[in-house]
């Protein structure tokens, strides 16, 4: 099954830093991360969000909808990086290794 | 682009939540002393939009109705599953398409010989496809069935299907030489109705996406059957499915009972690759090019539906 190689597979991650001093700061940041949540993305770490896609296509479909919701002040960068690169992360959580909890696959059984 | 399987097999909550697929069990979602962090966190969510097929295989699933009409309108097959854990339902959205009236239209008012050529095209495909996983698998003789996929007529009124079917299904499994093939029949045809009640919810559901209509058929027209259509367009497919059971008994697994990892391995079939005119693709993009390609034959644009050669 080489069509669904891991240097396919892409995974968008999304860093973002929004001022939050006023409420209508605050209102825009929740807006951002609500659009973020409605395409697919789900949370990394605090304002780092990312997104499976199943191919280089898919993934640029949702770069273009974040940059659609992108918000008129703040710092954000959307790295695409391929499913080998992101397997080859080392997580950490305080000193032990911690495994990547997100086994996507094209077949899911519950 | 292939899109999710999803398969629930035990009990599950299931509901929508930001435009995602919300996945709970019961048992934590139940549990007063667990905190809610806890069970948030426990919770898994699929986007909508990636998921192509859901298979609900438990009695005990419950799924709210904004979910379901959100997987319609993000067309996908949704397969209910009986007492017995076989596929019994499928739910397809009315509109998959946006000229939906004129596609239907196109499709109804179809010609009697162009359905007849189709459906040569079809059986043609079907025989081929056959004839290759004889080869591949088996070291029979075949000229036979190059010759009866070649001298198929025009709606194939000398029915060579059967005559292959009959040749292919006594020839395919070596250790099982009484072999029959029907619903009803021995294992391993349990696995073999399985897998093609996968590749039928496959097939419907890029028929709806290429606005036409899975119930009238080109040369199905069994008046108790709302898939017609899907029938005739799975043909050439089924070997695909085939090959995988071949695989299955081959190795000697034990196939009287539908397994989990048995399943496992069918719920695959929408990833298998497949060639059409030479580019490769899973079989569940192949399957949304025959059906464009069987849309494009019945407006008259084109002669011939892009069918996998295996």
């Amino acid at each position: 099954m080489d069509r669904f190689n891991e240097y396919r597979i892409m995974w968008v991650m999304v860093f973002f830093d929004l001022p939050t001093e006023t409420k209508k700061e605050r209102k825009i940041y929740a807006d951002f991360r609500k659009k973020m949540l409605k395409d697919g993305f789900t949370m990394f770490q605090f304002s780092i969000y990312l997104r499976h896609c199943p191919s280089r296509e898919n993934a640029e479909v949702h770069i273009k909808r974040v940059k659609e919701a992108l918000p008129e002040k703040g710092n954000i960068g959307i790295l695409t990086v391929t499913d080998k690169q992101f397997g080859m992360m080392e997580l950490f959580q305080g000193q032990k290794v911690k495994k990547p909890d997100t086994p996507y696959q094209q077949l899911e059984l519950f | 682009m292939i899109k999710r399987t999803l398969y629930f097999g035990n009990p599950a909550y299931l509901s929508k939540r930001n435009e995602q697929l919300v996945i709970k069990l019961p048992e934590v979602a139940k549990n007063d002393t667990l905190p809610e962090s806890f069970k948030q966190k426990s919770e898994v969510t699929v986007p909508i939009e990636d998921i192509g097929v859901v298979v609900l295989d438990h009695q005990q699933i419950t799924l709210t109705h904004g979910l379901m009409d959100s997987l319609l309108s993000n067309n996908a097959a949704v397969i209910t599953c009986d007492g017995n854990r076989m596929p019994a339902g499928l739910l397809l959205p009315l509109s998959g398409n946006t000229t939906q009236r004129e596609r239907w239209h196109d499709q109804i008012e179809a010609s009697e010989p162009l359905k007849k050529q189709l459906w040569q095209q079809t059986i043609k495909a079907k025989i081929h496809n056959q004839t290759a996983l004889l080869e591949r698998r088996r070291d029979v003789n075949t000229k036979n069935m190059h010759y009866w996929s070649d001298v198929v007529k025009s709606g194939d009124v000398e029915n060579h299907e059967a005559r292959a079917a009959a040749y292919y299904w006594s020839n395919l499994f070596p250790s099982l030489p009484d072999f029959r093939r029907g619903r009803e029949e021995e294992p391993p045809n349990n696995l073999l109705n399985y897998g093609y009640a996968i590749l039928r919810a496959v097939v419907a559901r890029s028929l709806v996406s290429s606005g036409l209509l899975p119930t009238f058929g080109i040369h199905h027209r069994n008046r108790y059957n709302a898939y017609c259509l899907a029938d005739d367009v799975m043909e050439p497919y089924r070997p695909y499915v085939d090959d995988m059971v071949y695989d299955i008994v081959d190795k000697g697994t034990d196939y009287r009972e539908l397994t989990k990892d048995i399943k496992q391995r069918l719920l695959q079939i929408p990833t298998i690759e497949v060639v059409i005119e030479g580019e490769r693709s899973p079989l569940m993009v192949g399957v949304q090019r025959t059906t464009a390609s069987l849309y494009r034959c019945f407006s008259g644009e084109l002669r011939k539906i892009s069918y996998p050669t295996f």
